[in-house]
């Protein structure tokens, strides 16, 4: 693990009182349209859901990542009462889930897994049937909702001939329909072109400036950093980190340097920053120095007589890369050797 | 997909005066009939609903040119189910042959059909899991899925007897009705007598219904709601055709679904009837029941 993430999931662990609840401070005053509490799942032997504790704020546009397996599509059902917690409750919109269901539903909407409809049924038809299960729905507000999804044009074809993307944008739309406080979509840009993809974030932004809570599962990490205000970052059923995304990236305070005697030069770094901070990467020394120690460093490399040929910023530790280290399987490695040198063995007894 | 236009954006969440979402918004009145209707359209936007209502409109129409063409090769009605022998001196009888050919399968058949359907088809589809996001209680659901389906099986009873009326008074003419006692009856007295007998077999069916909706509850799958239910069913009749097994006979609703025959006595034998209406009606609600109590508590992971 490297620094970055100790760092991180440090802060998380300050974050966290005694009771493991993230600190609200964080919603800056806002109120909390959403919140798990110790929520656990079990199925049969397998805890897919371990004693999650997270904070959405209203207005938020909330990112929920994780690796497939995770259990964020677990956590959604949990929350919107498809499925019933082992332990542990939710919060959505002041209502405890389970117990005041449909006191939560009223102030949600959206969808788990791939949208489904009727598919003998119009696009608008299914959406004045489902919007009806939730109150009154004009026919001008149908056309509004088809029209943000740009499906105006296909508002009379049947969804049993729409594609996966139209699919999508339809589940979008239905969301729509009542205004709710908190939307939920899980994976809502997969099975889009690109062009689709930029048009549902886009939407996603617009929806978040106009006072929405927006809570997006995604597996894409730049979709997140992207759209997203904070997020959580679930592995295996747990929180591994949560908090604004703009923190979520670990602090890039390293730089790299070259000069002409590397050895002697790493001498010099490890006496001044300690040998944690030092590191060897493809020729090049990568130091862990913020800006007011970089000249301090550069004099006394000049001090002992290196030539510095280069100091330049180290490259950022993505979100992807932060992300696949914070749910990277350690367990699962030597499994996963061991397969690997059984694959090499078949193909070496085929040659 | 288009940003939000200027319409849209400046409705704050929840801001829709009548919409139910939404901290300010009013709970969704009640429209007793909101939910059936979207039951019913529902029913009405797939194709086996109309198969099975084309079936029932067919099935009187080939038991008329059936009977019809044996008599004039010089063979009868030859037995079978009740009135069936009847039918060829008066087509009064055609509805009533046709519900007693119906009633020993097929009419149980489409019961289970479509009360499987009813969540085991929405799991499949993967509707269940988006309508279970809108604010509705499952008992209420369930309730009313059980309602639309006995509505379905209503008018395809209405679709069997109309067609049943109409071949029979075009094959054979519509004339007084002769009850098993002897007796006879004006064609209006006929017409009364066997719209109770439909409306006792339909009461039959909500056995079938509710059976089908706890086995919906169950699985996610339609087809397999509607084997078990059949299974169930069929497994009932072979248990109780053995007389080791006459004592289970007065429990089990299968028993008494020939019982219709009794509104053709003159008078009319209800007791029977009476006891079958009340094992139906014990039936019903203990299965509805238990579906209920399964529903509410089924995780929806389809």
């Amino acid at each position: 693990m490297t620094p970055g993430v100790a760092e991180a999931q440090t802060q998380t662990k300050a974050q966290t009182g005694t009771t493991g609840r993230p600190d609200q401070l964080g919603c800056s005053g806002r109120p909390v349209v959403l919140s798990t509490h110790a929520l656990t799942k079990q199925f049969g032997s397998l805890r897919a859901v371990d004693g999650l504790d997270m904070d959405v704020c209203a207005g938020d546009v909330f990112g929920f990542l994780g690796p497939n397996g995770a259990g964020k599509t677990t956590v959604i059902r949990l929350v919107l009462g498809l499925i019933h917690p082992t332990s542990g409750h939710a919060e959505v919109c002041g209502h405890r889930v389970p117990g005041e269901l449909q006191g939560a539903l009223r102030h949600v909407a959206g969808f788990v897994d791939d949208p489904t409809f009727y598919p003998l049924m119009s696009a608008r038809r299914n959406l004045r049937l489902l919007g009806s299960m939730t109150g009154p729905v004009s026919e001008e507000r149908i056309d509004e909702v088809l029209e943000i999804a740009g499906l105006l044009e296909r508002a009379e074809s049947r969804v049993g001939g729409f594609s996966h993307g139209m699919k999508q944008r339809l589940g979008i739309a239905q969301a729509l329909l009542h205004s709710p406080e908190l939307i939920v979509l899980d994976e809502p840009t997969s099975g889009l072109d690109p062009r689709g993809m930029k048009d549902v974030r886009e939407l996603i932004r617009d929806l978040g400036a106009a006072g929405t809570t927006v809570f997006l599962s995604s597996h894409l990490l730049h979709e997140v950093e992207q759209v997203c205000t904070r997020a959580v970052i679930l592995n295996k059923g747990r929180v591994v980190v949560q908090g604004k995304v703009s923190e979520l990236r670990p602090q890039n305070d390293a730089v790299k340097v070259l000069t002409d005697d590397q050895d002697k030069a790493a001498e010099t770094l490890r006496a001044q920053f300690g040998a944690a901070g030092v590191s060897d990467d493809e020729g090049f020394i990568i130091v862990k120095a913020d800006e007011d120690g970089v000249p301090e460093m550069v004099r006394r490399l000049v001090a002992d007589g290196l030539a510095v040929r280069a100091v330049v910023p180290a490259p950022e530790q993505g979100l992807e890369d932060f992300f696949l280290e914070l749910t990277s399987d350690e367990d699962a490695k030597p499994a996963v050797e061991s397969r690997r040198r059984g694959i090499a063995r078949v193909l070496g007894r085929r040659r | 997909m288009s940003s939000l236009p200027e319409s849209a954006v400046p409705m704050a969440p929840g801001a829709h005066t009548d919409a139910a979402h939404g901290s300010t918004a009013p709970r969704m009145r009640g429209h007793a009939w909101g939910p059936l209707r979207r039951e019913w359209i529902k029913l009405l936007f797939q194709r086996r609903t109309y198969l099975i209502w084309g079936g029932a409109a067919v099935i009187p129409f080939l038991i008329s040119l059936a009977i019809h063409f044996s008599h004039d090769q010089g063979g009868g009605g030859g037995g079978g189910p009740a009135f069936l022998d009847k039918v060829l001196g008066n087509g009064m009888y055609v509805p009533l042959a046709s519900l007693a050919v119906l009633i020993p399968f097929m009419l149980p058949l489409a019961a289970a059909m479509v009360g499987g359907y009813m969540i085991a088809g929405e799991a499949e589809l993967g509707t269940l899991r988006i309508i279970l996001l809108r604010p509705v209680r499952r008992g209420a659901m369930l309730l009313t899925k059980w309602a639309a389906a006995m509505l379905y099986l209503a008018f395809g009873a209405v679709v069997l007897f109309a067609s049943g009326l109409l071949f029979g008074w075009l094959f054979f003419g519509l004339h007084p009705m002769v009850t098993l006692s002897g007796s006879t009856v004006s064609i209006a007295h006929g017409l009364g007598l066997t719209l109770l007998v439909y409306l006792f077999g339909l009461a039959a069916m909500s056995t079938m219904v509710s059976l089908a909706l706890l086995c919906s509850v169950v699985t996610d799958s339609s087809l397999t709601a509607l084997i078990v239910t059949v299974v169930i069913y069929i497994a009932i009749n072979i248990v109780i055709a053995f007389s080791y097994f006459a004592w289970l006979r007065p429990w089990v609703f299968p028993y008494y679904y020939s019982e219709f025959l009794n509104f053709f006595r003159d008078p009319i034998y209800w007791r029977p009837i009476v006891k079958g209406i009340e094992n139906f009606a014990a039936w019903s609600v203990g299965l509805t029941v238990a579906a209920y109590i399964m529903f509410r508590r089924k995780d929806v992971l389809s």
